[in-house]
């Protein structure tokens, strides 16, 4: 319990790390330090208003504090161009980007581990010698460059999927989970998640694999095997439990990095997720938006690292038997 | 950890045998190899400027050729030599790389050092900065990084090492963990040795190649990086490089058009030098790769 | 000893360099040039979204550069760029920018004159800043000329003003390239506008559906940034501006304005004219469209200065006032033969019970009308907004109660930021209209030739690209200097190489698409590198070290941007 603590307690000195961090980049950035909430088109008077609500006109420590104290209460301010609250312009985008992220690493996963255990078997073997620099391949190809390729084949040339966006023109939904159980939405969704998976099946498959391989060669593995027992068993009972953890671990770690890394598939695909939004905000010198889909992304990579660490703890038996004695 | 518990030449004469061996290494290494001297020799190389608007005998622009004698792997929508931006674009990811991974060497392993060796709250500190460089979203940052400086190369640079460095640190400060009990150390000690001599002169040699090792990744990962940034815009448009190709083609409509000629290459290139990064580690694995966590 | 060898070296390299550097901008006034001119920056658009201009901004980049000026060719993304370009006008070098042809455009008056009259340069459509009185005269005369002829004269003299001073460098007229799926319309239907192409208004109300499918789906490069009956921010937001208001008058297919809320419309005499207004229309809240609603839309855009985009439009009333049940009299100041095309077939009819308190609001405060990006959308337009959602995608029905109520049910506005995209999503029937398209025409052309239930319809457009200079910055200042950097690019090349033959070479801001007002000859201009040389000697500029620099004792006195 005490570890969960202070591992919690770590979380939020990193997360209070990166905001501090964030707020002396867009307070540092060359130019009108106000430039970062207020457009040159507003007036005075929205001007004077956006000042005193973020205090841009105290000092710099006073800033800070009212910044960390908007934050808390999801005051994120209000988007340039789109001149809607950010707060709800990024949490309409979350959903995308989370459904993006969860599936491609399930898909990623499934296929790795299954693949990885394959190749741990086969090891030594003609299977073994092509597949492992195939898999390295797929783990090197640009993400965005895959995502083209793909797309002209499997969208422009056969036409089997959409060419971008998540929804059909003009469908409505009466909420968001009937959106995102629809088949359109599944059917917008195939390519990008299929192009992240193929990048994403590198890692599992390769830490999978040489999991089982040490777990293989451990020593009871030798004696049951001496013993006659059915090699199949020991690889599930044995080998492929104690492969699971580190797997589980990678996992929750990519998720996190994942939030933020899907930028390129955003763009490629059209996919109206956290990642585009930051490029698009960037682009237009957005900076409310910029901050507060950075903000979010680094949230998410705290949260889902956090959540890493508790599971390695709590699943090790090595660590666990340390903690009972 | 049994890496490194030999004195230095003996880890560099393990690698040197590893590379006779091992495949992996071996293409790695020839990979590398291979784009360093084209980066080099590129003037030589390429047949054009990259950037130079090329045109036709009758007066017009060279747009869209298809690869021929004049032009090996055609030219863009814009007239300008495929070849040559792909030979140029090499030199542009070698000092992408290559920076990013000198960056990451030196910072990682003088963190390392110090962490490992002085302990209490050296290491503290430097680990918590550790963890919070590892826990800013990678592609973001440098995204937001190219909105405050005027796009060029050395923003990736920057990030990337900014970024990439834990990895090292971590790898390096178990190393030296297990190294500051060793004899030969002890000796230094008691004969009157500096802190700083003892970590200089013992101590570092030894962990260098493993720095090394882990550098070469990222010359591979700074040139993804790159390449990503480039593709979303950000990058500079002035200079030529692997990303900055693929970004003009998707813009340009090569898809369209079916001018593989343009964005097939530059991507196979990226490919190629990310997996020479992962070929080395895998052919130095046992070196390199721990447990998860030590 | 080498110790010493390699300071001197240091301290000899130093003393040459420090030498060489006071050395050069005294070799550069002992030639008789001034400073060196600052690094000029030319705003342009990214590549995805208008290729052939950011191509064309290469090549003029180009150009300038053998010039020997350092030229940086910047993209920005439209929403930053429009804000740029019109709310920073003291900020900018050179951008490039495009009129965009538009129905109220078929007249030439709305472009002749809000974009070069003096009165439009500080909050209006003359950002270059061009104050020439010479200029404005022609431009209000036109304006009140009814004999057409003498009209015309006016309208030759103020393109040829502009040839001499070009405030901005004219490129090209492009020839627009839209398409639509046969299978999904009735070709017939489909409805070609004079100057603008088949992407019109009228499309939108006739087009009939062939089959199952009874919405239009159409793409749009840009986002839509606004939809408000008060702001035009931009050629998407104004397809579907058009859409949901309507006005008292309409420009037909055939360029000519034609009555569409106005059941007729009669001139009293050259100052007076009367409109009779429908019966029986209605807004999309239900409630009836009441003369005094009519009356309201014209006097909202007078008030103070809060929709500058409209005002200059209404600037000519002196008054509109009620002259029967449901006809309202409009009183000029002085005649203007532009009147119904460029006031009439512009204005949008707003409810008053939904804009008076939205206007009064807005004259206690600074801001002006274009703070409200997307007011409620109540207007008597065939169709009604359902869903607005600018940066993917608008969604309106069709509105049953309206008097020319469309043949589809459905209109749907979809932001595809990039050609391949927009492309892909055409051959599929995602979008079976393709509204916008930037990209490479023999990619299109390619297309249709594979799938010939996708028919592409072209047509030289009213409107006009161009690079824009700023005239409060210099050189920009100097008319020898605007027109040596207009002259050193060939327009022929260009329509080649950027617009790849989907052009003509322009020179002026009346379209060869408006036949009857357009000068034949003003694209006879002599242009070429040597060309721009000699003006630029002639006017004193000297090429200094390979880079330009100002006349004999003049400095720069800006930084660059």
């Amino acid at each position: 319990m005490r570890f969960i603590l202070t591992r919690l307690l770590h979380s939020l000195f990193v997360l209070w790390a990166v905001v501090t961090l964030m707020f002396l980049m867009f307070r540092l950035m060359p130019g009108d330090p106000m430039a970062a909430y207020i457009s040159e088109a507003l007036s005075e008077e929205s001007k004077q208003s956006i000042r005193a609500q973020f205090g841009l006109d105290r000092s710099l420590p006073e800033q800070y504090l009212l910044y960390v104290y908007n934050l808390c209460r999801g005051e994120l301010g209000t988007s340039f161009f789109i001149k809607e609250p950010v707060w709800d312009i990024v949490m309409a985008a979350l959903p995308n980007t989370l459904t993006l992220t969860f599936i491609g690493l399930i898909l990623a996963y499934s296929f790795g581990v299954v693949a990885g255990a394959y190749l741990a078997w086969k090891r030594g073997s003609l299977t073994e010698g092509i597949a492992i620099p195939i898999v390295l391949g797929t783990r090197a190809a640009p993400e965005f460059w895959v995502g083209m390729i793909l797309l002209a084949i499997f969208a422009f040339n056969l036409g089997w999927f959409p060419s971008g966006g998540a929804a059909s023109p003009g469908a409505m939904y009466d909420s968001e989970w009937q959106r995102l159980l629809s088949a359109d939405f599944w059917h917008h969704l195939a390519l990008p998640v299929l192009t992240l998976a193929l990048y994403l099946q590198g890692l599992p498959l390769l830490l999978m694999r040489s999991t089982m391989l040490d777990a293989l060669h451990e020593e009871y593995v030798t004696m049951a095997r001496m013993k006659g027992l059915p090699t199949r068993r020991i690889v599930l009972n044995h080998a492929a439990r104690n492969a699971m953890l580190p797997v589980a671990t990678a996992f929750a770690l990519s998720m996190g990095q994942l939030v933020g890394g899907n930028v390129v598939i955003e763009t490629v695909f059209s996919w109206p997720g956290l990642g585009r939004i930051l490029v698009q905000a960037v682009s237009s010198s957005d900076y409310p938006l910029a901050q507060g889909a950075f903000l979010l992304v680094s949230v998410a990579l705290i949260a889902m690292n956090l959540l890493a660490d508790l599971l390695y703890t709590l699943l090790d038996p090595r660590v666990s038997h340390e903690r009972r004695h | 950890m049994s890496a490194g518990t030999e004195p230095s030449y003996g880890l560099t004469k393990k690698i040197l045998r590893l590379t006779g061996r091992d495949p992996f290494a071996l293409a790695g290494i020839s990979i590398y190899v291979v784009f360093a001297l084209t980066a080099l020799l590129a003037n030589v190389i390429a047949p054009h400027d990259p950037m130079e608007i090329l045109f036709l005998p009758d007066g017009n622009v060279a747009m869209n050729q298809r690869p021929s004698p004049s032009y090996w792997l055609g030219t863009t929508s814009l007239g300008r030599d495929v070849f040559s931006q792909l030979v140029f674009g090499a030199r542009s990811a070698l000092m992408v790389g290559l920076s990013a991974a000198l960056v990451v060497v030196v910072v990682g392993t003088l963190v390392g050092l110090f962490s490992g060796y002085f302990g209490g709250w050296v290491d503290n500190v430097l680990m918590r900065i550790g963890d919070i460089a590892l826990s800013i979203p990678f592609l973001p940052f440098i995204i937001v990084l190219a909105a405050f400086v005027k796009p060029n190369v050395w923003n990736v640079v920057i990030g990337v090492s900014a970024l990439l460095w834990p990895n090292t640190g971590r790898i390096v400060r178990s190393q030296v963990l297990s190294l500051r009990e060793r004899s030969y150390v002890e000796a230094a000690k008691v004969s009157g040795a500096s802190h700083l001599n003892i970590l200089f002169t013992h101590i570092a040699p030894n962990v260098l190649p493993i720095s090394f090792l882990y550098g070469s990744i990222v010359v591979g990962w700074a040139i993804f990086t790159e390449a990503s940034i480039s593709f979303l815009g950000f990058g500079p448009s002035d200079t030529v490089s692997w990303g900055f190709m693929l970004q003009d083609a998707f813009v340009s409509q090569a898809l369209s058009r079916g001018a593989y000629y343009w964005f097939i290459p530059s991507g196979v290139c990226i490919m190629l030098m990310v997996s020479a990064g992962f070929f080395i580690s895998r052919g130095y694995e046992e070196l390199l790769f721990p447990k998860l966590r030590d | 000893m080498t110790c010493n060898f390699y300071r001197r070296l240091v301290l000899a390299a130093s003393i040459v360099t420090t030498a060489t550097g006071l050395l050069a901008p005294m070799s550069a006034q002992a030639q008789g040039a001034g400073d060196r001119i600052r690094k000029i920056v030319l705003i342009t658009w990214p590549q995805g979204v208008n290729p052939q201009a950011h191509q064309a901004s290469q090549f003029v980049a180009q150009a300038w550069r053998q010039l020997g000026l350092e030229v940086e060719v910047r993209p920005m993304p439209w929403s930053q760029h429009i804000q740029v370009v019109w709310n920073e006008r003291e900020k900018w070098d050179t951008t490039m920018w495009r009129m965009v042809g538009r129905p109220e455009r078929s007249d030439p008056d709305e472009v002749v004159f809000n974009n070069y009259h003096s009165s439009t340069a500080a909050t209006g459509f003359n950002f270059v800043g061009y104050t020439n009185p010479e200029y404005d005269k022609i431009a209000t005369d036109q304006r009140q000329t009814p004999e057409a002829e003498k009209r015309k004269s006016l309208v030759v003299q103020a393109q040829r003003l502009l040839d001499r001073d070009q405030p901005q460098m004219f490129l090209v007229h492009p020839s627009s390239i839209k398409a639509f799926n046969k299978d999904v319309w009735v070709e017939d239907s489909i409805v070609n506008q004079s100057g603008i192409g088949i992407r019109n208004f009228w499309t939108f109300v006739r087009a009939t559906p062939k089959g199952a499918q009874k919405q239009m789906v159409l793409n749009s490069a840009e986002p839509v940034v606004a939809v408000s009956p008060m702001y035009i921010a931009g050629a998407a937001s104004s397809w579907v501006t058009e859409l949901v208001w309507d006005r008292l008058a309409r420009v037909g297919p055939d360029g000519l304005p034609q009555p569409w809320a106005a059941e007729r419309i009669d001139w009293v005499n050259s100052t007076t004219v009367d409109v009779t207004l429908r019966a029986g229309m209605n807004w999309h809240d239900g409630r009836p469209v009441t003369i005094d609603d009519v009356i309201y839309s014209f006097e909202a855009p007078a008030m103070g200065n809060k929709v500058p985009m409209y005002r200059s439009a209404v600037n000519d009333i002196t008054k509109v006032e009620r002259s029967g049940e449901r006809r309202v009299r409009f009183t000029l100041k002085t005649p203007n033969s532009a009147f119904v095309t460029a006031t009439l077939a512009k204005i949008n009819l707003i409810p008053k019970h939904v804009w008076d308190p939205i206007m009064k609001d807005l004259m206690n405060k600074p801001e002006n009308a274009e703070s409200i990006p997307n007011p409620p959308p109540i207007g008597s337009g065939p169709f009604k907004m359902v869903r607005n959602r600018g940066q993917e995608e608008i969604v309106l029905d069709r509105f049953d109660g309206h008097f020319s109520a469309p043949k589809m049910d459905r209109w749907v506005l979809r932001i595809v930021p990039n050609p391949e995209a927009t492309l892909g999503m055409f051959r599929r029937n995602e979008i079976n209209f393709l509204a916008d398209y930037g990209g490479a025409p023999e990619v299109l052309e390619k297309l249709s030739k594979d799938a010939p239930q996708l028919v592409l319809k072209s047509e030289v457009d009213i409107g006009f690209e161009y690079a824009a200079f700023n005239l409060r910055r210099p050189p920009f200042s100097d008319v020898n200097f605007r027109r040596a950097l207009s002259m050193a690019v060939d327009r022929n090349m260009l329509v080649q190489a950027a617009w790849k033959g989907y052009a003509v070479v322009s020179n002026s801001h009346v379209s060869p698409a408006l036949k009857y007002w357009h000068d034949a000859d003003i694209t006879k201009i002599r242009t070429g590198l040597p060309v721009a040389r000699e003006i630029l000697e002639r006017a004193g500029y000297k090429v200094v070290g390979g880079r330009l620099n100002y006349p004999d004792g003049v400095k720069e006195t800006l930084q660059p941007n």
